[in-house]
């Protein structure tokens, strides 16, 4: 039977399954697979899995009280093997990669950092600094909003000072939390945020870094807004391991 | 659920596990190990959360919706712009004098260069 691939681990994690429910419908149990000083957490793969909200928060469940407990390497949402079988082999085959990437991880968490810009705070505040765009946009106003292609190439002018202000931003939010962690990356673009970038953060760092952010988060309030998530399993820093094989 | 960080009261997410999940999801589905002979579920139908922020930006909707925004601002009272790059600089600063990062071991920072090895072989990591 196919089984749903939540994570590795070391042989040693203390692996609080209990109350743990799998993905899927009927929420099977949590269990372990082990070989070669590693554990790989399963459950029965519910058939035809899609990435419902329930399943979502199930696996992100798992993975975060998992995380807490000791060093995992996560798998991507939705990984399914054909069986315990396969699951052996592939702890088997990546042994000594996945016990080095673990040593590694441990006393680390991930923390991702997204940023958005408050646009009527952000657009004021670029006129504010710029007197050429503030008298095209007094010009616009006088005119009535002024002919389109007027309009279109004051916008342009615009849009290219707030992407300059959100590569800026974007910079010193990284730059601010750099000096606390371990490793920092850039996750995907999502709408409307100018910054989401995760970082690898010592455990013991924790503190620092929420201390941090939050004046961080005070210096750009009203203009910008800044959420912090996590701890995280370390999804952003394990992701390339196949492609380095 | 993940906890946010942040009072509720701060706004975005609010920390309820809606919110939470909300801001992580994109992790969920596109980082994580991948294992070459696993396989995974289809995303089909999934809604697409992530984007690529320069195409939104450079539209002509955008120059529109942007010279429209600009057109409607209340610019009077002499506004002064907000003193961010002062303020982040010393925040910064603080930052580093913390020298976490400093205080590392030798091997504490091999274990973070290999690392960086590992997860960014194309250098595309934050600079």
């Amino acid at each position: 039977m196919a089984r749903y691939v939540y994570c590795f681990t070391q042989a040693e994690h203390p692996l609080p399954l209990d109350g743990l429910r799998g993905v899927g419908a009927d929420e099977t149990a949590l269990r372990a697979i082990r070989h070669a000083g590693l554990t790989a957490v399963v459950s029965d793969a519910p058939e035809g899995l899609r990435p419902k909200r329930r399943d979502l928060v199930a696996h992100e469940t798992a993975l975060e009280t998992l995380c807490a407990a000791g060093a995992v390497v996560p798998m991507r949402f939705g990984t399914v093997a054909p069986d315990d079988d396969a699951v052996v082999a592939e702890l088997a085959r990546g042994a000594g990669r996945y016990t080095e990437l673990l040593t590694r991880l441990a006393g680390h968490v991930e923390r991702n950092v997204k940023g958005a810009h408050q646009e009527d705070a952000l657009l004021a505040d670029l006129l504010a600094g710029n007197p050429e765009l503030r008298a095209r946009n007094e010009a616009l106003r006088a005119e009535g909003g002024g002919s389109q292609p007027d309009r279109v190439a004051f916008g342009e002018q615009v849009a290219l000072a707030v992407e300059q202000r959100r590569t800026r931003d974007a910079a010193y939010v990284v730059a601010a939390l750099r000096p606390l962690v371990m490793l920092d990356r850039h996750a995907p673009s999502v709408e409307g945020c100018f910054v989401n970038v995760s970082f690898l953060v010592p455990t013991g760092a924790q503190d620092d870094f929420d201390a941090v952010a939050a004046r961080l988060r005070t210096a750009m309030e009203g203009y910008a807004e800044l959420r912090v998530s996590g701890p995280l399993p370390p999804y952003s820093f394990v992701d390339a391991v196949e492609e380095k094989v | 659920m993940t906890i946010m960080a942040q009072p509720p009261t701060a706004g975005g997410g609010g920390g309820s596990a809606a919110g939470a999940l909300y801001d992580v999801i994109e992790l969920i589905l596109d980082r994580g190990l991948v294992i070459d002979v696993f396989v995974r579920v289809s995303l089909v139908g999934i809604e697409v959360l992530t984007i690529d922020a320069r195409v939104v930006v450079a539209s002509i909707d955008t120059y529109l919706r942007f010279a429209e925004a600009c057109g409607r601002l209340d610019l009077t009272g002499g506004r002064q712009p907000v003193g961010l790059p002062a303020i982040v600089g010393q925040i910064t600063e603080d930052s580093a004098e913390r020298k976490v990062r400093g205080a590392l071991t030798g091997a504490g920072r091999a274990i973070a260069d290999t690392i960086h090895d590992i997860v960014s072989p194309d250098g595309r990591d934050s600079a």
